[in-house]
Order: C-alpha cells, then sequence, then structure tokens
C-alpha cells in the first residue's frame, strides 16, 4: 500500500496525458478528467505523507526491483512529501482556474495534455531518488511549460517559449556535465549512494566541477541573479493559469536542488555553496524588488516578485541552521499559495480589461466592478509583503528570526530593507487598478475568482493556523541536516 | 583513443558555443545540438575504455560499464526531441516576425 501511495502522485498525471489527449473532442470532460486524476494524486500525496509522518523513515521503492544503488530508486523522505504535497496544491488550484479561464489557450485539444505533463514532470522531480532520473522529469517540465507558453494568447508568447526553451536547453547541458563528472568520479547516480561516497572521499578530481555544474544548473532553474534574465518575460507571456504554476512552483526545482545539494549530496563541504547562496539571495532579494518597482505590467511585476522571494529561500538555505532551513521551507510552501494566488488575480483582471493583457495602461481602473477581487488581492498583497495574520508574515518572521539566531546581521539587514519596497510596490499595483477612476472600463466577463479564492482562503487559514506547516518543517529540517538516516534507509533497506 | 575523444568533445563545444552565439537563429539552434552532441559524447566517454567484455558475456575481461550507454541514449532522445521543438518554434517566429536575424526578434522589450 506504501508503495501505491509513492506510485500514484506520480503516475497519475503522466497515465492522464494519453488518456485527456483521447478526449480532446470532449473538452468538458477532458478538463474535468484532468482535475479528477489530479485531485486523486493528490489524495495519495496526503496518504504519503502520513506514512512518511508517522514511521519518519522514505517510502522508497527500487524500480525493476534491482537492488538500491543499482536501479532507479523512487524515494519519498519527508523534504520530497513537502514538496510534492505543495506542487500538487497548486496545480489543482490551476487547473480550477483553467476550468474557468475565458483564454482561448484553454480550449486547445492539448492544453490539458502539456499541464498534466507539467504535473507529472514536478511531481516525479520531487520523489524520485536518482540524479539523471531527476534530469529526465527537469526535461519533461522544460519542454511541456515551453509548449504552454508557445501556445498562449499573448502575441509575443513564442518568443518567451523560445527564449526559455534556449535556456533551459543550455541549463540540461549543464546538468548532464555535472552528472557525468560525478559518474566519473563516484561510480553512481543514486543520491544516498553519491553522498555516502562523496563523504567518504571528497578529493575526487572532478568533484568540484561536477558541483559547480550541478549549481549553475539549478541557479539557471530557480532564475535567481545572475541567471534571471529569462524569467520575468517567460513569466509574463504564458497563458494566466500557466503562469501562476511557473512562477510558484517550476522554479521550485531549483530550490529543491539546493535543498539535496548542501543538506544531502555536499553535506560535508557544503560552506563554499552555502556563502554562494547568502550573496546571490541577498541580490536577488534587492534586484527583483528594484525590478518589480520599475515594470508597468502586473504579471512582470510578480514575475520579478518572485526573484526577491527566491532570494529570500535561498539567504535561508545559505544560513544552513536547523531554524533557518525550516524557514526556507515554509517561505517555499507559503510563496507557492501566495504567488500562484496573485497571478491567477492579475490574470482575472487582465481578462476583464478591454484590451487582453496585463500592462497597468490597460487594466487600470478595471476593479471597480469587482470589489470581490480587490480584497482577494489586497489580502495577497499584505500575504507578499508579510503582513500579519497572515502566512506571508510566518514565513519572514521565522527568516528573520533564524538570521538573528544564527547572527547574520549583515545579510539580514539588507533582505529586512529590502522586503519593505514589496510594500511599496504592490500597493502601488493595488491602488492603479482599484482605487484610479478609468472611464473605458466597461463592466465585462472575464476568468473566474474561484481557484485564487481557495487560495488566498488557505494563505489565510495558513496565516492564523500555522503550527502544524512550522512543525512540520522543522521536523523536516532536523531530518534534512541528519544525512546519515537517509543514506542508510535508501541502502540498507533496498 | 581518450585524447581523440577528448579532442572531439572539446571541438564539438568550441564549435558549437561558436554557433550559439551568432545572430541568426538556425545557426544558433544548429549550435544547440553540437554542443548536445558534445555532451553526448562526454556522458559516453566516462565509462567506454573501462573493459573489454560486453556486460551480458560470460567472458572472463573485464565487464564494461553498460551505464553510461544507457544514459547516453536517454539524453539523444531528449534531445532529439528538444531540437525538433525549437525548430518548430523557430518556424513560427520567421513566419510570424519575418526574419532570422535574432535581434530582430524583440516584441517583448516593449
Amino acid at each position: 500500500m506504501d508503495t501505491a501511495f509513492l506510485f500514484l502522485p506520480l503516475l497519475l498525471p503522466l497515465i492522464g496525458v494519453p488518456i485527456t489527449l483521447f478526449l480532446r473532442n470532449y473538452r468538458r470532460i477532458q478538463a474535468f478528467t484532468a482535475l479528477g486524476l489530479m485531485l486523486t494524486a493528490l489524495g495519495f500525496s496526503f496518504g504519503l505523507l502520513r506514512t512518511v509522518q508517522t514511521t519518519l523513515a522514505p517510502v522508497q521503492f527500487q524500480l525493476g526491483l534491482w537492488q538500491a544503488p543499482f536501479g532507479i530508486t523512487l524515494a519519498a523522505d519527508l523534504l520530497s512529501v513537502f514538496m510534492l504535497i505543495m506542487a500538487q496544491l497548486v496545480l489543482c488550484a490551476g487547473l480550477v482556474y483553467a476550468l474557468g479561464s475565458t483564454e482561448k489557450v484553454v480550449q486547445y485539444p492539448t492544453f490539458y495534455p502539456l499541464f498534466l505533463a507539467l504535473s507529472g514532470g514536478l511531481s516525479g522531480a520531487f520523489i524520485t531518488g536518482d540524479i539523471f532520473n531527476l534530469f529526465v522529469f527537469a526535461e519533461i517540465i522544460v519542454i511541456s511549460g515551453a509548449a504552454l507558453t508557445a501556445i498562449a494568447d499573448d502575441k509575443y508568447g513564442v518568443e518567451a517559449a523560445y527564449k526559455y526553451f534556449y535556456i533551459s536547453t543550455l541549463a540540461s547541458v549543464f546538468f548532464l556535465l555535472g552528472v557525468g563528472s560525478l559518474y566519473v568520479s563516484y561510480g553512481t547516480l543514486n543520491y544516498a549512494d553519491l553522498a555516502a561516497r562523496i563523504a567518504e572521499n571528497p578529493s575526487a578530481p572532478l568533484r568540484l566541477t561536477g558541483m559547480a555544474f550541478l549549481t549553475a544548473t539549478f541557479l539557471i532553474k530557480s532564475a535567481t541573479f545572475p541567471f534571471h534574465f529569462w524569467q520575468p518575460d517567460f513569466h509574463a507571456a504564458a497563458p494566466s493559469a500557466v503562469s501562476a504554476m511557473l512562477s510558484s512552483l517550476v522554479v521550485k526545482i531549483g530550490v529543491y536542488g539546493f535543498f539535496r545539494m548542501t543538506t544531502l549530496l555536499f553535506a560535508t563541504e557544503a560552506d563554499m555553496l552555502k556563502t554562494l547562496l547568502v550573496v546571490l539571495g541577498v541580490v536577488g532579494v534587492l534586484y527583483g524588488g528594484f525590478g518589480a518597482l520599475g515594470t508597468h505590467n502586473a504579471k512582470r511585476m510578480l514575475a520579478y516578485s518572485t526573484l526577491a522571494q527566491i532570494g529570500f529561500i535561498l539567504v535561508g538555505i545559505g544560513w544552513g541552521t536547523p531554524l533557518s532551513l525550516a524557514a526556507a521551507l515554509v517561505f517555499t510552501f507559503n510563496h507557492a499559495i501566495i504567488k500562484a494566488a496573485m497571478l491567477m488575480l492579475a490574470g482575472a483582471m487582465a481578462s476583464r480589461a478591454a484590451v487582453k493583457s496585463a500592462s497597468f495602461d490597460v487594466i487600470v481602473g478595471v476593479g471597480k466592478y469587482h470589489p470581490f477581487a480587490g480584497v482577494l488581492f489586497l489580502i495577497g498583497s499584505m500575504a507578499l509583503a508579510g503582513i500579519p495574520p497572515l502566512n506571508g508574515f510566518i514565513s519572514k518572521l521565522m527568516i528573520f528570526w533564524s538570521g538573528v539566531e544564527a547572527e547574520q546581521y549583515l545579510s539580514l539587514a539588507i533582505i529586512g530593507v529590502a522586503s519593505i519596497i514589496t510594500l511599496v510596490y504592490i500597493i502601488r499595483a493595488f491602488t492603479r487598478v482599484w482605487f484610479e477612476a478609468n472611464p473605458e472600463v466597461k463592466l465585462k466577463p472575464g476568468d473566474q475568482l474561484v481557484a485564487p479564492t481557495i487560495l488566498i482562503a488557505l494563505a489565510l487559514l495558513l496565516g492564523i493556523w500555522s503550527e502544524p506547516l512550522v512543525s512540520f518543517a522543522q521536523m523536516t529540517a532536523a531530518w534534512m541536516l541528519a544525512p546519515a538516516s537517509y543514506i542508510t534507509a535508501i541502502l540498507g533497506g533496498g | 583513443m581518450n585524447i581523440l575523444t577528448s579532442l572531439a568533445v572539446g571541438i564539438l563545444f568550441a564549435a558549437g558555443i561558436y554557433q550559439i552565439l551568432r545572430r541568426n537563429v538556425i545557426r544558433a539552434a544548429i549550435g544547440l545540438v553540437l554542443i548536445s552532441n558534445a555532451v553526448n559524447l562526454f556522458l559516453f566517454s566516462t565509462g567506454a575504455y573501462n573493459g573489454q567484455a560486453a556486460a551480458y558475456s560470460t567472458a572472463t575481461a573485464q565487464i564494461s560499464d553498460p551505464l553510461p550507454q544507457a544514459l547516453v541514449l536517454t539524453a539523444i532522445v531528449i534531445s532529439m526531441g528538444g531540437f525538433a521543438f525549437v525548430l518548430s518554434l523557430l518556424y513560427v517566429i520567421s513566419t510570424r516576425y519575418k526574419t532570422s536575424d535574432s535581434d530582430e526578434v524583440k516584441g517583448l522589450k516593449n
């Protein structure tokens, strides 16, 4: 039964790809099949969470029944389950948004198959225990994400997709070079085995090369400064339902990679990497904040804001204390929910504007007829800026608290100041859309607000009753800081 | 043989990077293919010269490592799919923007 819990969150979306392709002539059935499959997958992920939480050991399966280091391992430990639940929760909301979307792109026969492929890739990337398998799932994400953007209503979607695909293919090249370097040094691809062998012999000739290539890959994937340049274009041009997924989940692949690299693969000598992450994180927080101030498009502003928020997470990973790792995890989770909701709201407002665009010149004053969306956007803004009683406050509080505890006052001061910028640009966006008068605005039907309502309610709930999330994140951080138990569980239990 | 392989990897990489930096988008796509082939060759070389006998044989000679070949196969298939996708994107771009110069494809800048 445990292995069923492990398989189904991955298999259901992937099986859904051909099924929804066959249903392409029945759009409603196709859409509801996709949603049903994702909701079932989410249910099984919660089952997996229960199992992992009670036993505290990773649920694992060796594909083809080859013993642990020789075959491909699927293993869900606390970190994997945490990321998996985050991804599938937001993906389900994304499908709900697509159901009520007025964009032409959701009428494409391949929209739902591609969306499910994206979901399958994300789920797989989080529960695989093999570094080459991670590469394969990352490629599934890249191709489906780029294809979803290429068919966007936005006429520059193809250009954005081309740009993204190009950069990501180069990232995959780096990934393969890193994998090859590690394989030639240590002769294995399994996370656990690799970690054990690196700890045993930390001076193999190509170890640093592999580490550098993997770092570059994950920096590109998480769109961190200085590899961020493709991200605002790509996230702003994607269809609303998809851009919410890209900006909240797909960049988290890189974050997940850094979690694994600093706590498992290169755990014994991660100090160099951690310093790099703190520096790049601080720069990212500043750069993303100022970039968001300078934009004239709501979606683009939120894409820059993602850059800043990823910076906070990387700083948390870089400090590397149990509390700061837990804070980074909580931040990752909360950011996914808030950013998805905010991008959906921006998309919903853009769909109600005279011309379909999220540019502030076009959507100024559109909020006049939509006070409910305004309330949601305000709550979301407060969560993004970190104002109590919302979940964004919890994540920022944990980051700052862990910074004080780790005595990293310089980086703490910079990100503290930079986080105030969030308030500036987000309030400016709110007043422009909801308070400024625009005589050209007419009442026009647009995307439904069900999905952002669910996500904002979740943000409120996790702000008021954050204890389960925080304690689970602390448990996960403690588990991550003891990589020996992961290694013995995978290699010994196989 | 080792030197030949490493030379081939290096030359492929250099040519690929040179092509990627060209302004013509089709040349850039070809550069992408050259680089992914260079990486495939690199992956292949990680285990190519370590044995004489195939993994399934019962010979007493040292068994060669089959894993890099499996990795290369996967990588080739993925890069083929990716290249087809890039070409289809380029087709749309060239019909929409009427150019193959990457400096002219700048709709997102505004």
